[in-house]
């Protein structure tokens, strides 16, 4: 037999930090939308919007344009800023394709 | 596309609710989302990533057993296919044996790390550009000139981290300058951008750099990268600039774009999604201005349409690479033209009437864009496809013969420079590759 041993091209990944806990419900709690402004967020979040406001009725969700929109600025630094500044419990991106 | 959220040194998976294509285009049937509805809740109380602990997850060393050498590379090849580690064509496994004969081209230890790969973030060293040129069928006196460019690569002014996984088929063109071009039989003449079995080092090394966008980076078609098309992706465009056929006093492209001094070995990175051979001579008995005009008329012509794609490099990246033969820059400098000139003259004769912009829909993708210089460039008609003159990339390459050049469309926020650094043995892989491959080709 001949064998063969190489090393895994795929590398390493570092996992840095865990992803952010889960709330326990959304009853009672704050939601904010990020928004690309692509792909028919335009119409989707606003129906999400509406969705969760109907399903879960003491639940507060922000506006779809609370925070800033656009592929160039939902990634920043400063949006994350005013995401957390604005004491939301969960957050809701889209849309990307 | 959970890469995105590896990539941010989370967990590579995600909360996330994906529909058909369809309900994102205009005028859909949103219904879906109301089915749904209940997956996007569990999204933000009920889901759990399946990475439970931060950490490296250095991968272990693979094995292969066949009942003869070709049986085990069969193997081997079918494995990468079955991993998504290939590209379809025949690799090398990357051996230690093998990885240790090149990392002889590195000027750095084998463990320097480069940074992340975008999107994925897969870890990326020195060794991991050993791997992926081994696999490539790659040479030691190839892998400076790859790491220098996946050093640009990983530059965020290069912009790979939104082109890696973005829908217009960016593929990324690497532009060698400095004697290491010639000596390692990277291609500046006829054919350089392959393929070519006389000079295979662009071959190798683009290849090399595609798999570690993939492998690394997690570009996999329709999961990782949405690029309608890919293009060109096989081996990206790796070539030298024609330093040799460079007019006297036209500086040659990495001094003049990045500003490295002449004779520096350098690398230039830029993303292009096309390619496109352009028909530069003049046909009948035109006379050396004419023929110069016109053809510089032409190529101005192919760059004047409405790319979209192009305004992420408005500003600071370029519009596109136009590459000509050196026998044309010896008869254009003869007529007096200059690198600076003929990109003032691309300018100028590039732009496009607001008009014809308005009726392809082009102000709307403008007035969206993250740059205030491209937004206020709708004030200008006709409007100009690049803020600026020097923004285009005019690079000297593909043998001696007048008849065409080549315009590399431009999708590229930066273009990203990056010295050459080589082992303190070189000299000696030069030899060696004389004696495996015989003299360079004439």
């Amino acid at each position: 037999m001949i064998t063969l041993e190489f090393h895994d091209p795929s590398g390493a990944i570092e996992v840095k930090q865990p992803h952010a806990p889960r709330v326990a419900g959304l009853a009672g709690k704050r939601v904010g939308f990020v928004s690309n402004d692509q792909w028919q967020a335009y119409r989707m979040l606003p129906r999400l919007k509406a969705l969760l406001e109907a399903d879960f009725p003491s639940i507060e969700v922000l506006a779809v344009d609370a925070f800033p929109q656009g592929n160039g600025v939902i990634g920043s630094e400063e949006t994350a800023a005013l995401v957390k500044a604005s004491g939301v419990d969960a957050v809701i991106i889209g849309n990307a394709a | 596309m959970t890469n995105a959220v590896a990539g941010l040194g989370l967990a590579p998976d995600a909360a996330m609710v994906t529909f058909p294509i369809e309900m994102f285009l205009p005028g859909s049937d949103i219904g879906p989302l109301d089915a749904r509805r209940r997956e996007i809740y569990d999204g933000l109380t009920r889901w759990r990533s399946a990475f439970d602990r931060a950490g490296d997850g250095a991968p272990p060393r693979l094995r292969v057993e066949g009942t003869s050498a070709e049986d085990a590379l069969a193997r081997f090849n079918h494995l990468m296919l079955i991993n998504r580690w290939g590209d379809g064509l025949p690799l090398w496994p990357p051996t230690e044996e093998r990885v240790n004969w090149i990392l002889r081209g590195a000027a750095q230890s084998g463990e320097r790390r480069l940074g992340t790969f975008p999107p994925r973030g897969g870890v990326t060293t020195v060794k991991s550009c050993a791997i992926a040129l081994a696999m490539a069928g790659g040479r030691p006196e190839y892998l400076p000139v790859l790491v220098a460019a996946v050093e640009a690569f990983l530059d965020p002014e290069s912009g790979s981290e939104a082109l890696q996984a973005a829908s217009g088929s960016a593929f990324p063109v690497v532009i060698v300058n400095g004697p290491i071009g010639p000596r390692i039989r990277l291609n500046a003449g006829f054919g350089c951008l392959g393929p070519d079995p006389q000079r295979p080092a662009g071959a190798s090394i683009g290849r090399a750099l595609r798999l570690l966008q993939q492998n690394l980076g997690g570009a996999l078609p329709g999961i990782g990268t949405m690029a309608n098309y890919g293009g060109l992706r096989y081996t990206n465009l790796v070539f030298a600039e024609d330093e040799a056929s460079l007019p006297a006093g036209w500086p040659p492209h990495g001094s003049d774009r990045h500003g490295f001094a002449p004779g520096a070995d350098s690398v230039s990175l830029a993303f292009a999604n096309g390619a496109t051979n352009i028909r530069r001579r003049g046909a009948r008995k035109e006379t050396p201005e004419e023929d110069a005009l016109q053809g510089m008329h032409r190529m101005a012509d192919f760059m004047r349409v409405p790319n979209m794609a192009g305004l992420a490099g408005y500003e600071h990246g370029t519009p596109g690479i136009i590459m000509i033969p050196g026998v044309v820059a010896q008869t254009m400098a003869g007529l007096g033209w200059t690198k600076a000139s003929m990109r003032e003259f691309f300018w100028e004769h590039s732009r496009i009437p607001l008009a014809d912009l308005r009726r392809a829909g082009g102000p709307a993708w403008i007035e969206i864009d993250t740059s205030k210089v491209a937004r206020e460039s709708l004030a200008l008609d006709p409007w100009p496809i690049t803020a600026r003159p020097e923004n285009f990339v005019i690079v000297v390459a593909g043998g001696g013969h007048p008849t065409n050049s080549y315009w590399l469309q431009g999708y590229s926020p930066g273009v990203v420079g990056r010295p050459v650094a080589l082992p303190v043995e070189f000299d000696r892989l030069i030899a060696e590759a004389e004696r495996d491959l015989g003299p360079p080709a004439p």
